[in-house]
C-alpha cells in the first residue's frame, strides 16, 4: 500500500454536506486505495450512507472535492458517477423484481441490433463477468429477480456495476439482509474482485465485519471522521469506542425479579408468508409474567410472521394462541387488543402511526373500542387529547406538541410515541418487534430502561430484534429462529455471541444434538461476552 | 415474453378462457340455439371492428400503466377522438367527405389527442397530480367538449351521417371463403390494431425502450441509477396511450359513420372496458387484444341474437359486455399491477 | 355548548384549534377557488374561440344562477341533488374507496322509491299522514336499494380485489340499462305514451315552504343538510368514522389498529350508496313525481365526484362546492334555453374544474405561497 506510486482509487477531501441546519457530513478526508477494501464504519446517522451519495452523484456537497484515479471530479448524477468508473450497491437492491436477471444487468446499457435488444451478446457478456469472479449468477440469468434469493439478488447487483464498467463499487450495509452463509459468500466475492484490482468501500455499522473484511476502516461519528486505521492494527472494543464516543455498555444488569405464571402460550403454530410459503414451521412458545423472551435470527425466518400471527394480523394455519390459558387463535385483531395484547410493531411507519395524523389523533389508534376514549363508538376528543399529552410527557416526545403531525417527527420520537400509547393500555403481553430498528441511541437507551422497567412490573414480553447485544441485554430467556423454527431456547445470562451465531445459521455447535443438550451445555458456558 | 411463456404463466387464465367458450358452446348446444346462426362470418368481422377501439385503448392503457401511470382516462380520449375525427371530416368535406378526408381526419385527432395528452402527462408526470382524479377529469372533459364541439358544428349532440371507411378488399384472396372474407375484405382499420398489437408487443418486450418502460412502473430508481430519465419514459408512455385512445375513438367513429353525443357519447364505456381488457390481457398487448376480441363479440351478440330469432329486450343485451366486465374483474380482479403505479417519481439530483 | 360544561367547551376549542393548526384545510380551499376560477376562465377562453361573448356569457351565468326567484329554486334544487350526491362520494372518498357508482345507486334509489310508494300507496290511508308515511318508507326503501347495489361492487372489491372503479362505472351503465328496460316495459305507467312508471299519489310530496316552484322544497333541502351534518358527525366524532377515515389514510395502520379492512371497505361502501339512495328518493320525490328512462335523468352522480373532489371529500365543504355546482348547473339550464352557447360546455368546465383539483402541486408551483406548506412530501 504505497500512496505515493499511485494515485487513490478515490479520495474525497473536505466534503461537507448540510441538509437545512443539519449538518450530515462535516469535512470529511478519505481515501480509498486501489485493490483494497476500506470500510466505513459508524452508527446508524452517523452520515456514512450521505458521504457515499455524494460520491456517487446522488446529493451535491456543499464543499469540497472529490478525485477518482487523481482527476478531480465533479458528479451531478449516478450516470456520471457510474462514467467514470463508481457503481453503488444500495441497501434496498436497485433491481426490478419481474425482469429477468439479464435485462436487469443491462439495463440502460443494452447492446441493440436492428433496433432490438441483442440478447446473445449481453448474454455472453454477462455470463463471461459472473464466470469469471465465481458468482454463480450466470445460471440465473433468465430467471426473473423476484424468484431469487437475496443473496443472489445482491450478487445481481454487484455482477450490474461491473458491466457497467465499475472500478470502485460502494457496498453500503451489504450483509444487513444475509444470512451468516451468505455473509462469507460475500466476503469472499469481496476479496475476488480486490485481487482483479477493484477498490471497495464497505459501509457497515457491524464491528466485527469491518474488521473481517476490511484492510483499512475509516471511523465516522456525527458526520465527522473520529480515525482512519489498518484492520489488522485495531480491535473491536477500540473501534466501538471511537464509534460512539465512549464505552459501550452491553452488560446486563442483574434482576430483582423472578418471572411468574405462564401468560402467553403458543403449541405448534404454523403460518403462511404472504406467497402462501409455511414461514413458521410449528414453533412453540410461553412467555411468562415478568419476563422478557427474546428472538433472536437473521431477519426473514419468519419472526414477522410469528410476531403478526400472535398478534391477530395473520391468520394461524395450524397450532393454537393462548392468552393466560384462554384460547385466541381465532380472534380478531381488535380483540386481542382489548384482551391485553400490545404490539410495537415492526414497521412503525406504515403501520404503528398513520403518518398524516397529528398525535392527538394517533393516540386512538388502537383504541377505538377502550374506554374512556370512546364511548358507545363515540369518540372523546378531549380524552384523546390527554392521552397523547401524557405519551408525550411521559415519553419524552419530540418535539412535545401532541398536534404535531407524526410524519414530521424523527423515528426515535415516533417510536417513543407508540412503544408509550402500547405501554398504556396496560397489557398482559408486549410484543414489541425490532423497537429500536433506526432509533437514535439516546432514545434506544430509553426504550430498553422502559422494557425493563415493565417486566419488573410483571409484564410479559416478547421481544424480537436482529441486534444479538440488545436481544442479550434485555432477554431473560433466547429463543433463535431459523427458517421458521426455534432452533433452541437458551438462558441468556450464560450464552456467548459465538453460540448465538452457530444457532441463527441454524446449527447446534455439535450438529444434530437434541436440543435441549444444547441448551444445557449454552447454560455451563463460560458466559464470556465478547465487547 | 413469448406467447408461450405467457400462455404458461396464465395457465389459469388461459384455461378458464377456453373453459368459457366451451361452456357457452355446450350450453348453445343443449338449449339448441342456432349456433350457427350466431357464429357467423358477418359476425366474426363485426366483432373484429367491436374489438378494434377497445384494443387500441388497452394497448395504449397498458403502456401506461407499466410505466407507472394509471391513466385512467382512457375513455376521456376516446371521446375526444370521436369528436375530433367526425370535426375534422367534416370540416374537410362536409356532408360528403371522401375517404382521403377520413383518414386525415383520424391523422389530426390522433395529434389532437397528442396535444392533449401532453397536458395529461404534464400534470401527472410534472405535477404529480392524483392519477385516479385527473382521469376522471379527463372524462368529465371529454363528455363535456365532445359534445360541445358536435352542438357548435352540427346543432346537436349528434353529428348526421358523414362517412364510414370502407373495406380493404384484396383482389383472389379476398375470395377464399370465410378467412378470405374476415382477413382481406375488412376494415383497414382491424389490419392496422393487428399490426400496432403485434408491434406493441415487440417493443414492449424486445427493445431497450419496453425494458424501460417495465423499469420505470416496477422500480423507477433502478432505471433512474441506470441512467435513463424514469420522467421521459413515463411521458413517452402517457402520450402514446393518449394517442393510441384518440385513434381508439377515431377509429370507433370510421366504423360508425357518424357521431352520437348523447349520454355517455358514442364511446359509451369503451375505454373503461380497454382497462379491464388490459388487465384480463396481464399487461400483455396481445392479451389484450384478445381480451377486447372478446368484449367486442359480446357488444355484437344483439345483431346476431336478432337474426337469430331470439328475443331479448335489446336494452339488456346491450349490457353483456358490462356485466362480463364484473365477472370477469371478479375471477381475475386481483392482477398484480406495476409496483409502482401511481406514484410520482422524483429523481434526487 | 355552554361554558358551564367545560369538557364540550375545551373539546370545541380542540376542534376550532384542529382546524386552525390545520394548514391544509386553508390550503385546500385556495387550490379548490383556484382551480375554480382557472375552469371558468379556460371556460370562457372556449366560448370566446367557438365564436361568443364570453361576457354575454358570464352575463348569463350569473342571471341563470341567482337572477330571480325562479333561478335562486333551481340552484338550489341542483345543489340539493349534489350536496346529496356529493355527500355520498366524499364518504367512500375519504375512506379510501372510490365509489364511481353513485349515478347508479342514485338511479336504483329513485326507482325504487317511486315503486315502493306505488304499491305501498293502496294499503295506507291517503292525505298528509299517509304521504308522510309512504315518503318515509319509500326513502327508506331507496337507501336499502342504493346500499346493496353499492355494497355489490364493495364485496367484490373486499373479497375478490375487483377494482371498484372500474365494477361502479360498469354497474352504473347496467343501473341505467335495467332500469331503462324495466321503465319502458314492465314498469311503465298504463297508458303512458313515454316510457314513464305512473305519477306517485299528489299527497306524497314535500311541501314548497318558501320557493314558489314546482321541483324544488326547502324540505329537500333540509333533508341533505341533515345528511351532511349526521356524516360529519360520523366522520370525526365515532369509532366507526375513525375506523373508515384510517382506512382510507393508511391502510396498514388503519389493520394494525383492529380495523377488520374488507368490513370496512363494504360498509363503506354501503353507507355511500345509501346517501346516494336517498339522493335518488329526493330527486324521484321533489322533481320528478315518477321515473323516466334514467339515461336522461342528469348526471347527478357524476357530477359529485367533481363535487366531493373541490370539497377536498370533506362532508361538510360539499355544501359550498354543491351550491357551486348547483349554481353552475342552472345556469346551464338559463343557457340552454336563451342563449345559443351549448350547455355542455357547462360540463367540459366541470371536469377541468376536477383536473385542476388533481393536481395541487400545478399551483404550489405557479403561485408559490409561503405558509402553506403543510402537506409537502
Amino acid at each position: 500500500m504505497d500512496a505515493s506510486d499511485a494515485p487513490p482509487a478515490v479520495r474525497l477531501e473536505g466534503i461537507t454536506k448540510r441538509f437545512g441546519d443539519v449538518v450530515a457530513n462535516d469535512g470529511v478526508d478519505f481515501a480509498l486505495e486501489k485493490g483494497s477494501v476500506h470500510a466505513l464504519l459508524g452508527e446508524n446517522g452517523s452520515g456514512k450512507t450521505t458521504l457515499m451519495s455524494v460520491l456517487y452523484g446522488l446529493y451535491d456537497q456543499d464543499a469540497g472535492t472529490i478525485c477518482v484515479d487523481g482527476e478531480p471530479r465533479t458528479f451531478d448524477s449516478p450516470r456520471d458517477a457510474m462514467d467514470a468508473g463508481v457503481g453503488m450497491i444500495h441497501q434496498h437492491f436497485q433491481l426490478v423484481d419481474p425482469m429477468t436477471v439479464l435485462q436487469n444487468v443491462i439495463l440502460g446499457h443494452e447492446p441493440t441490433e436492428n433496433g432490438l435488444v441483442d440478447e446473445a451478446t449481453a448474454r455472453e457478456d454477462v455470463a463471461a463477468i459472473s464466470s469469471r469472479y465465481d458468482f454463480d449468477v450466470g445460471r440465473h440469468l433468465d430467471a426473473r429477480v423476484r424468484d431469487l434469493d437475496l443473496g443472489i439478488r445482491q450478487r445481481v447487483e454487484i455482477v450490474k456495476s461491473l458491466y457497467r464498467g465499475a472500478e470502485v463499487l460502494v457496498l453500503d450495509e451489504p450483509t444487513a439482509v444475509l444470512t451468516p452463509q451468505e455473509v462469507e459468500r460475500l466476503f469472499d466475492v469481496m476479496a475476488e474482485l480486490t485481487a482483479a484490482g477493484r477498490s471497495l468501500v464497505f459501509i457497515t455499522h457491524k464491528l466485527d465485519e469491518a474488521l473481517t473484511a476490511a484492510d483499512r476502516v475509516t471511523v465516522l461519528r456525527d458526520g465527522e471522521v473520529v480515525d482512519t486505521v489498518a484492520a489488522a492494527d485495531t480491535t473491536e472494543r477500540e473501534l466501538a469506542r471511537m464509534m460512539v464516543g465512549r464505552e459501550v455498555l452491553f452488560d446486563r444488569e442483574p434482576r430483582e425479579t423472578a418471572p411468574g405464571d405462564p401468560v402467553l402460550d403458543a403449541e405448534g403454530l404454523r403460518v403462511r408468508g404472504d406467497r402462501g410459503v409455511e414461514r413458521v414451521r410449528g414453533v412453540d412458545c410461553t412467555v411468562r409474567e415478568g419476563e422478557i423472551l427474546g428472538v433472536a435470527g437473521v431477519q426473514g425466518n419468519g419472526q414477522t410472521e410469528l410476531v403478526e400471527a400472535i398478534t391477530g394480523l395473520r391468520p394461524v394455519a395450524a397450532g393454537t394462541v393462548r392468552l393466560r390459558g384462554g384460547d385466541v387463535t381465532g380472534a380478531s385483531r381488535r380483540r386481542r387488543i382489548e384482551e391485553g395484547i400490545a404490539y410495537v410493531p415492526e414497521d412503525r411507519q406504515a403501520e404503528g402511526l398513520v403518518q398524516d395524523y397529528d398525535l392527538v389523533r394517533n393516540a386512538l389508534l388502537g383504541n377505538q373500542t377502550v374506554e374512556p376514549y370512546v364511548n358507545r363508538h363515540v369518540v372523546d376528543w378531549a380524552a384523546a387529547r390527554d392521552h397523547a399529552e401524557d405519551i408525550v410527557r411521559e415519553y419524552d416526545v419530540q418535539p412535545p406538541n401532541p398536534r404535531a403531525r407524526a410524519g414530521s417527527l424523527s423515528g426515535g420520537n415516533q417510536q417513543k410515541f407508540v412503544v408509550g400509547r402500547e405501554i398504556a393500555h396496560d397489557p398482559d403481553v408486549m410484543v414489541a418487534s425490532h423497537p429500536t430498528r433506526g432509533v437514535d441511541i439516546g432514545s434506544i437507551e430509553f426504550i430498553h430502561d422502559r422494557l425493563l422497567a415493565l417486566r419488573d412490573e410483571g409484564l410479559a414480553i416478547l421481544f424480537v430484534s436482529s441486534k444479538l447485544e440488545e436481544i442479550r441485554k434485555l432477554s431473560d430467556r433466547v429463543a433463535v429462529m431459523y427458517e421458521g423454527e426455534f432452533v433452541d431456547t437458551v438462558d441468556a445470562e450464560r450464552v456467548t455471541d459465538e453460540e448465538l451465531g452457530l444457532l441463527m445459521a441454524g446449527r447446534g455447535r455439535d450438529g444434530d444434538e437434541p436440543a435441549d443438550e444444547v441448551a444445557e451445555r449454552a447454560t455451563d458456558g463460560s458466559g464470556g461476552v465478547s465487547p | 415474453m413469448s406467447v408461450t411463456d405467457y400462455a404458461a404463466e396464465n395457465r389459469v387464465r388461459v384455461g378458464s378462457a377456453a373453459a368459457l367458450v366451451v361452456l357457452v358452446a355446450a350450453a348453445a348446444v343443449a338449449l339448441d340455439l342456432l349456433v350457427e346462426a350466431i357464429v357467423t362470418v358477418g359476425f366474426v368481422e363485426r366483432a373484429l371492428q367491436a374489438a378494434t377501439p377497445i384494443a387500441l385503448a388497452a394497448i395504449g392503457g397498458l403502456y401506461a400503466e407499466k410505466s407507472g401511470v394509471f391513466n385512467i382516462g382512457l375513455e376521456g380520449f376516446m371521446v375526444f377522438g370521436a369528436a375530433n375525427a367526425a370535426a375534422v371530416t367534416w370540416l374537410l368535406g362536409g356532408g360528403s367527405p371522401s375517404q382521403a378526408d377520413l383518414w386525415l381526419a383520424i391523422l389530426a385527432a390522433v395529434l389532437i389527442s397528442v396535444a392533449y395528452a401532453v397536458v395529461f402527462a404534464v400534470l401527472t408526470v410534472r405535477y404529480e397530480a392524483d392519477q385516479i382524479v385527473a382521469g376522471l377529469a379527463v372524462w368529465f372533459v371529454g363528455l363535456g367538449f365532445g359534445p360541445f364541439t358536435a352542438v357548435v358544428l352540427w346543432g346537436s349532440r349528434n353529428s348526421p351521417s358523414i362517412a364510414s371507411v370502407n373495406d380493404l378488399t384484396v383482389p383472389v384472396l379476398s375470395a377464399v371463403p370465410v378467412v378470405g372474407r374476415i382477413l382481406f375484405d375488412a376494415s383497414p382499420l382491424v389490419l392496422l390494431t393487428a399490426v400496432l398489437a403485434v408491434a406493441a408487443w415487440v417493443v414492449l418486450y424486445r427493445t431497450r425502450y419496453g425494458y424501460w418502460i417495465q423499469a420505470a412502473g416496477e422500480n423507477p430508481e433502478a432505471l433512474d441509477t441506470a441512467g435513463v430519465n424514469v420522467a421521459r419514459v413515463r411521458y413517452a408512455a402517457v402520450i402514446f396511450s393518449g394517442a393510441m385512445a384518440g385513434l381508439g375513438g377515431a377509429v370507433l367513429l370510421a366504423h360508425a359513420g357518424s357521431f352520437i353525443g348523447t349520454g355517455d357519447t358514442m364511446v359509451n364505456g369503451r375505454g373503461w372496458i380497454g382497462i379491464v381488457a388490459y388487465l384480463f390481457g396481464s399487461y400483455n398487448p396481445l392479451g389484450a387484444a384478445a381480451a377486447a376480441l372478446l368484449f367486442g363479440g359480446l357488444d355484437m351478440l344483439q345483431i346476431q341474437f336478432q337474426t337469430a330469432g331470439i328475443d331479448l329486450p335489446n336494452r339488456l343485451v346491450n349490457l353483456f359486455p358490462y356485466v362480463a366486465v364484473v365477472v370477469v374483474l371478479t375471477f381475475w380482479g386481483s392482477t398484480r399491477m406495476p409496483a409502482a403505479v401511481g406514484e410520482p417519481y422524483e429523481s434526487e439530483e | 355548548m355552554s361554558d358551564a360544561d367545560p369538557g364540550r367547551a375545551r373539546a370545541a376549542v380542540d376542534r376550532a384549534a384542529d382546524r386552525m393548526l390545520d394548514a391544509s384545510v386553508l390550503q385546500r380551499v385556495v387550490v379548490a377557488t383556484a382551480s375554480t376560477a382557472l375552469a371558468l376562465l379556460v371556460g370562457l377562453a372556449v366560448v370566446a374561440a367557438a365564436g361568443y361573448d364570453p361576457l354575454l356569457f358570464l352575463g348569463n351565468v350569473f342571471e341563470g344562477a341567482f337572477g330571480d326567484e325562479n333561478a335562486l329554486a333551481r340552484t338550489l334544487k341542483f345543489a340539493t341533488l349534489f350536496i346529496l350526491t356529493g355527500v355520498a362520494v366524499a364518504v367512500a372518498f375519504r375512506a379510501g374507496v372510490f365509489n364511481i357508482g353513485v349515478q347508479g345507486q342514485f338511479v336504483v334509489g329513485g326507482v325504487v322509491c317511486v315503486v315502493a310508494i306505488l304499491r305501498l300507496a293502496p294499503a295506507l290511508p291517503t292525505g298528509t299522514a299517509g304521504g308522510v308515511a309512504l315518503l318515509v318508507l319509500g326513502t327508506a326503501a331507496a337507501a336499502l336499494a342504493g346500499g346493496a347495489y353499492a355494497a355489490l361492487p364493495g364485496v367484490l372489491k373486499a373479497y375478490a380485489g375487483a377494482n371498484e372503479i372500474i365494477t361502479t362505472i360498469m354497474l352504473n351503465f347496467i343501473a341505467v340499462g335495467v332500469v331503462g328496460y324495466l321503465v319502458e316495459g314492465p314498469l311503465r305507467g298504463e297508458g303512458n305514451r313515454a316510457p314513464n312508471t305512473e305519477r306517485i299519489p299528489e299527497y306524497v310530496e314535500l311541501p314548497a315552504v318558501a320557493f314558489d316552484s314546482p321541483d324544488f322544497s326547502v324540505v329537500g333541502l333540509a333533508v341533505a343538510l341533515a345528511v351532511v351534518a349526521v356524516v360529519s358527525v360520523v366522520m370525526t366524532r365515532t369509532d366507526v368514522g375513525y375506523d373508515m377515515v384510517t382506512s382510507g389514510h393508511q391502510e396498514r395502520a388503519a389493520t394494525y389498529s383492529g380495523v377488520d379492512a374488507a368490513r370496512t371497505v363494504v360498509a363503506t361502501m354501503t353507507l355511500s350508496g345509501m346517501i346516494a339512495g336517498i339522493a335518488g328518493a329526493v330527486f324521484a320525490v321533489m322533481v320528478q313525481g315518477y321515473y323516466s328512462d334514467p339515461s336522461g335523468v342528469g348526471t347527478y352522480g357524476f357530477d359529485a365526484i367533481a363535487v366531493s373532489l373541490l370539497a377536498a371529500n370533506n362532508p361538510l365543504g360539499v355544501v359550498p362546492a354543491g351550491l357551486l355546482f348547483g349554481a353552475l348547473d342552472s345556469a346551464g339550464t338559463h343557457i340552454g334555453i336563451n342563449s345559443d352557447v351549448p350547455v355542455q360546455l357547462i360540463d367540459g368546465i366541470v371536469g377541468l374544474v376536477v383536473l385542476f383539483v388533481a393536481a395541487p402541486e400545478l399551483f404550489r408551483v405557479v403561485a408559490p405561497r409561503a405558509g402553506f406548506g403543510g402537506d409537502d412530501r
